[in-house]
């Protein structure tokens, strides 16, 4: 982490320039989402347009986590304990997806 | 007490204490928000009926990302500025990142507000209607005032009671007082129909407990409950008690056999039993007389024709009266779902829509949905120009959506009002529609006109809230929940902001490291709203 007035100052810079990036990533999910000349995939709201919209996300809140949150330099017990749950977050849907195709899953009774 | 390695790090993970406990509280954090995107995803995938696409107003969600995300920097500009001891920078940064949070939660309370009063009712068709109810008036076009001197919503349940089936242990005393009060209101009185005879004790004589004609009070219930309840217990007692002794005698009978293989044997004798048991009341009827309009809300209420259920178990007889909902303000005809549900059963989208209900009674909807089609036409063939067809040269690339197609929302009937009626309103009024939805007041009834559904065609009827569907629940959860974090993470900042000056003179490094923890919590709030409001707002 930035510790001297020197690093601390220049870091500033930095909290400048992701604040821009975020407010610039916020205006263009919006627009990717409401005007029509920038629409991926087919006309309206489709599975194009959720995965730009999550990635959008995600390059927002990994700006967020690594430079606000310092993740980009932290120390080892931090990341296990971040990933950790970043893992089991994941590993969360894939159970629910994995759901559907158990063998003990029987759309008679769910369908 | 000293806390230890709250400014310099322990040795073995390199880190003060609060740091690792804030990442293992932020980890759960994760794991909770995982736990309801999960069940977004899920609810949205297993949606029965058409999901509510980009329904949410997208310019109040803009600027409440952008305010949390000019909090997420300011918060960390007044942690630089303590780790250069500069207090007074602090404050400012500080202040104005508990400003946003404030802003924040003042922009999210005008979106539920708006969603607390849009009424949504969905007819037995599967057409939804959406809009604002508005309150009853009389002929003279004054609004009718209660006993209480409110103004009556058009959307209460009337039924003209003749006569009241309470159930002595389940009655809800404030709507006793209510049914009272109308009922003096319209100079009527409620009275017991018959007496109630009750033995209420083991042996004695049936004793009157309540006579005929008798005036409904919560006195006389409560009496007539307290029987009750005694003669359950005394009964449920002696019930125990025989069967026990059964249980006991069928075992010394047949010492080898297991409980189950007895239990057919086992019955209680009810005939020597019954001369001990109490008299047990279970409901109690009144008159009332001359028959009087009661009121309900609909959730209170199962109505009938001729007889009406109330949830706690009151039976109320007599006819209904027309209740219609009344939308004093109609902004949304969607058929979506009618057009779903038809084409499973192999019914063409046109033919369902022309025989719906709203179509065959409403000469608005069907003008609208004349001028709808017209538009569409128009909006198709730009889509066509614009993109092409496809490689059979008849099929456009680009076709209309679901909710294209089937959805006039406020937006569209504000649109056919300007075209068809030259109904124009300022750019003040059009921004505050973007905030606060439909602006009746501007546009006027000629957009947004008046519709009456009759009660019987109503299958399902809420405000947008929770009860509506699931898209609104796992909105307010989600979207409520985060709104709690906000105003947890504003009060801790602020505690830092008013409290902090002392522990800043006295430890600045403890002091920036406290902020610090606080601000990591306060970025979480803004990771979760990064994803929420392209998922709720954009999709």
């Amino acid at each position: 982490m930035a510790d001297s007035i020197e690093a601390i100052q220049k870091a500033k810079k930095t909290y400048l320039l992701v604040f821009g990036a975020l407010l610039v990533g916020t205006v263009l999910t919006v627009l990717v989402a409401t005007v029509p000349a920038l629409d991926v995939g087919g006309h309206g709201f489709d599975i194009y347009d959720a995965i730009l919209g999550l990635v959008i996300a995600t390059t927002k809140s990994t700006l967020v986590a690594a430079i606000f949150m310092h993740l980009n330099h932290e120390k080892k017990l931090i990341y296990w304990v971040f990933f950790g749950a970043i893992f089991f977050f994941f590993t969360m849907g894939a159970l629910f997806a994995l759901s559907e195709s158990s063998p003990i899953y029987d759309t008679f009774f769910y369908k | 007490m000293e806390i230890p390695y709250i400014v310099n790090a322990r040795k073995d993970t390199g880190l003060i204490n609060s740091k690792i406990a804030i990442w293992l509280f932020l980890a759960s954090e994760v794991m909770l928000f995982a736990g309801f995107f999960s069940a977004y995803v899920y609810l949205r995938m297993g949606a029965d009926y058409p999901w509510p696409e980009r329904t949410l107003p997208v310019l109040p969600g803009l600027i409440n990302t952008f305010i949390l995300i000019a909090s997420s920097v300011t918060v960390v500009f007044a942690w630089v500025a303590l780790k250069l001891g500069n207090w007074r920078q602090f404050q400012i940064y500080m202040g104005i990142t508990v400003a946003c949070a404030a802003i924040f939660m003042v922009f999210k309370g005008i979106e539920y507000n708006v969603k607390f009063h849009h009424q949504a009712a969905r007819l037995h068709d599967y057409t939804v209607v959406e809009g604002h109810l508005g309150y009853q008036k009389d002929d003279k076009e004054e609004y009718v005032l209660d006993r209480n001197g409110k103004k009556i919503e058009e959307n209460r349940i009337r039924v003209v009671a003749e006569k009241l089936t309470f159930s002595v242990k389940r009655f809800h005393a404030p709507w006793v007082n209510e049914m009272l009060s109308e009922a003096e209101h319209a100079k009527s009185s409620i009275r017991l129909i018959a007496d109630i005879k009750a033995i209420i004790s083991e042996g004695g004589e049936e004793e009157t407990i309540a006579k005929a004609g008798e005036v409904l009070s919560i006195e006389l219930l409560e009496k007539i409950k307290q029987v009750q309840l005694d003669a359950l217990a005394h009964n449920s007692a002696l019930r125990t008690d025989a069967l026990r002794m059964e249980w006991k005698e069928a075992k010394l009978a047949n010492p080898s056999k297991r409980g189950w293989q007895l239990s057919s044997d086992v019955n209680i004798d009810m005939a020597a039993l019954s001369p001990r048991l109490l008299t047990e009341i279970s409901t109690v009827e009144f008159t009332v007389d001359p028959p009087t309009r009661l009121l309900f809300k609909p959730r209170d209420i199962k109505e009938g024709a001729a007889s009406s259920t109330l949830r706690d178990a009151t039976v109320i007889t007599g006819a209904m009266e027309a209740s219609p909902m009344v939308f004093h303000n109609l902004d949304a005809i969607d058929f979506q779902w009618l057009v779903m549900k038809a084409k499973e059963k192999g019914i063409s989208p046109e033919s369902a829509i022309a025989n719906s209900w709203l179509m065959k009674n409403s000469k608005f909807v069907r003008e609208a949905w004349t001028w709808h089609i017209a538009r569409n036409e128009n909006r198709q063939a730009q889509l066509t120009k614009g993109y092409g067809l496809k490689e059979d040269g008849k099929t456009p690339k680009r076709t209309l959506t679901h909710k294209e197609l089937y959805r006039l929302g406020w937006k569209d009937l504000g649109e056919m009002g300007v075209e068809m009626q030259q109904v124009k309103i300022g750019g003040l009024d059009k921004i505050k529609e973007e905030f606060m939805g439909p602006n009746y007041k501007a546009r006027g009834d000629k957009t947004f006109p008046h519709l009456s559904v009759p009660r019987e065609e109503i299958r399902h009827a809420a405000k947008f809230t929770p009860a509506w569907n699931t898209y609104y629940a796992i909105y307010f959860t989600i979207t409520g929940l985060h709104g709690l974090h906000v105003v947890g993470g504003a009060l801790v900042l602020l505690y830092y902001l008013v409290l902090g000056r002392k522990m800043f003179l006295s430890n600045p490094e403890w002091f920036a490291n406290r902020v610090e923890v606080g601000g990591l919590f306060w970025h979480f709030v803004d990771l979760v709203w990064i994803f929420a409001f392209p998922i709720f707002y954009l999709m």
